[in-house]
């Protein structure tokens, strides 16, 4: 059913019907200025101008912001305490609630039947990561542990405790990375790194875990929530939960050293002995 | 490092099994040459050419318009409802916004002035108003005052009452 609008045709209508116009027939709505306060002119702003009744107020010599008559002032007598103190070192994780990622999930913008990575959520617009202000990636918190139900392999750089074990209970698997600010910069941005021209870095890794240990982990965990761990190996989609990038690698099915060249949609790989040793390690 | 390394046999998968695997071109004897003298298809470094993995690439690409949600009946887990098939049959409409939601706002001025503003309708506008007045007495008691803009086609309620007129309005079916 439409609904043509009819107030935008009855203006033109009007507007069509009035004369030129000119200088001569504009004015502003009323009400809509108001006349300035011109200061020492007239019974209201005569006399003392609005600078009240002599001192410092009238004579405009008032003391600086926070004197307080020469007693130690307040922001002088409290003392000081480290707070903030390196507070533009600190690493920051923008966090992703799971009710946020099974809404992204039931709009169609994340597809959970292949491997969600930060590069994922950000072409899904469903974080926002700026490493240039000390994020170092995105964390999964456990707001809607309880309405989440959905199967994905799901990389992120932190993950609470309830926030693993909701995405296990659905049968999903959870990986936790580091990625250093340059390499950071490049997943959540591929395609203007792509068009640079560069080889793709090495990803500096961070500390790795033991996988005999994760499984007794996961056992754990389930033991503690109170669910039974879903045999993943059963699973149909056992191919894609068990896909994991490598510790150097930033994209997945692309390794370190490659050249991606999107104008003529071709990858370029290093055959020289020294790149290829350098680019293994 | 070489412990941890050998911990993980089967995380090595992907792209990089495929890159060792990687036929490079044939390394011709070159010798003591310098590699300026060498004719172009001789020389060892040239990076070999590969199309088979741009779809890894193109996975990477962000989509440039908001994809349309999966097609499901009643609502999904995080509380989202699609609109329903036939527009209903009243006076009015309340179109989705961009990204398939019910396109009611709140705002909150001056730390404590709550309203909802209800935007995107077409049609007979004060129909609307009417029954949003209706149903909120019925759900809160009483009838907040309502303003009704007929150029932008808003309807601004005062407080917060964006989970009251969500709820209605999906549904109505919008």
């Amino acid at each position: 059913m439409s609904f043509p609008k009819k107030t935008a045709s009855k203006a033109l209508g009007i507007l069509q019907n009035l004369p030129r116009i000119s200088l001569a027939n504009l004015r502003p709505e009323p009400g809509a200025k108001k006349a300035e306060t011109r200061r020492g002119r007239g019974q209201h702003g005569g006399n003392r101008s609005g600078r009240g009744h002599k001192g410092e107020r009238q004579r405009g010599t008032r003391p600086r912001l926070g004197f307080v008559g020469g007693q130690t002032p307040f922001y002088l007598a409290i003392p000081k305490y480290g707070y903030n103190e390196g507070h533009s070192r600190r690493p920051q994780y923008q966090p992703l609630s799971l009710r946020r990622l099974q809404y992204l999930i039931d709009l169609g913008r994340v597809d959970p039947t292949h491997p969600v990575d930060l590069t994922q959520l950000v072409n899904a617009r469903g974080v926002t990561v700026q490493p240039l202000k000390r994020d170092y990636g995105v964390q999964l918190v456990d707001e809607g542990a309880d309405i989440f139900s959905a199967k994905i392999n799901i990389e992120v750089q932190r993950a609470s405790e309830g926030a693993v074990a909701a995405i296990e209970r659905n049968g999903g698997v959870i990986t936790t990375s580091f990625y250093d600010p340059i390499s950071l910069g490049i997943l959540i941005k591929p395609v203007p790194f792509f068009l640079r021209g560069q080889p793709i870095p090495k990803r500096i890794r961070g500390y790795l875990a033991d996988p005999e240990k994760i499984q007794q982990a996961r056992l754990a965990l389930a033991l503690k929530y109170g669910y039974t761990l879903p045999d993943i190996s059963k699973d149909e989609l056992y191919h894609m939960l068990s896909m994991r990038k490598d510790v150097r690698q930033i994209f997945f099915g692309l390794a370190p050293g490659w050249v991606v060249s999107m104008p003529e949609k071709k990858i370029l790989k290093p055959t020289d002995e020294k790149l290829l040793k350098y680019y293994r390690s | 490092m070489a412990a941890l390394r050998t911990a993980h046999p089967a995380v090595l998968r992907g792209a990089l099994r495929l890159y060792i695997r990687a036929p490079g071109p044939p390394a011709s004897a070159v010798g003591l040459r310098r590699v300026s003298d060498a004719a172009p298809q001789d020389q060892t470094g040239v990076p070999s050419e590969s199309t088979e993995e741009y779809k890894f690439v193109e996975r990477l690409v962000p989509p440039s318009r908001v994809p349309a949600p999966p097609p499901r009946a009643g609502p999904s887990p995080s509380g989202w409802t699609p609109p329903a098939d036939a527009p209903p049959p009243l006076a009015y409409t309340v179109r989705r916004s961009r990204m398939h939601n019910i396109p009611v706002y709140t705002d909150t001025t001056h730390g404590s002035r709550r309203t909802t503003l209800v935007r995107k309708v077409e049609g007979d506008i004060w129909a609307l108003e009417r029954d949003v007045k209706q149903h909120l007495k019925e759900v809160m008691g009483t009838e907040p005052p309502t303003q009704v803009n007929e150029v932008t086609m808003t309807l601004k309620v005062k407080g917060h009452v964006d989970s009251e007129l969500k709820e209605w309005l999906a549904s109505k079916g919008f």
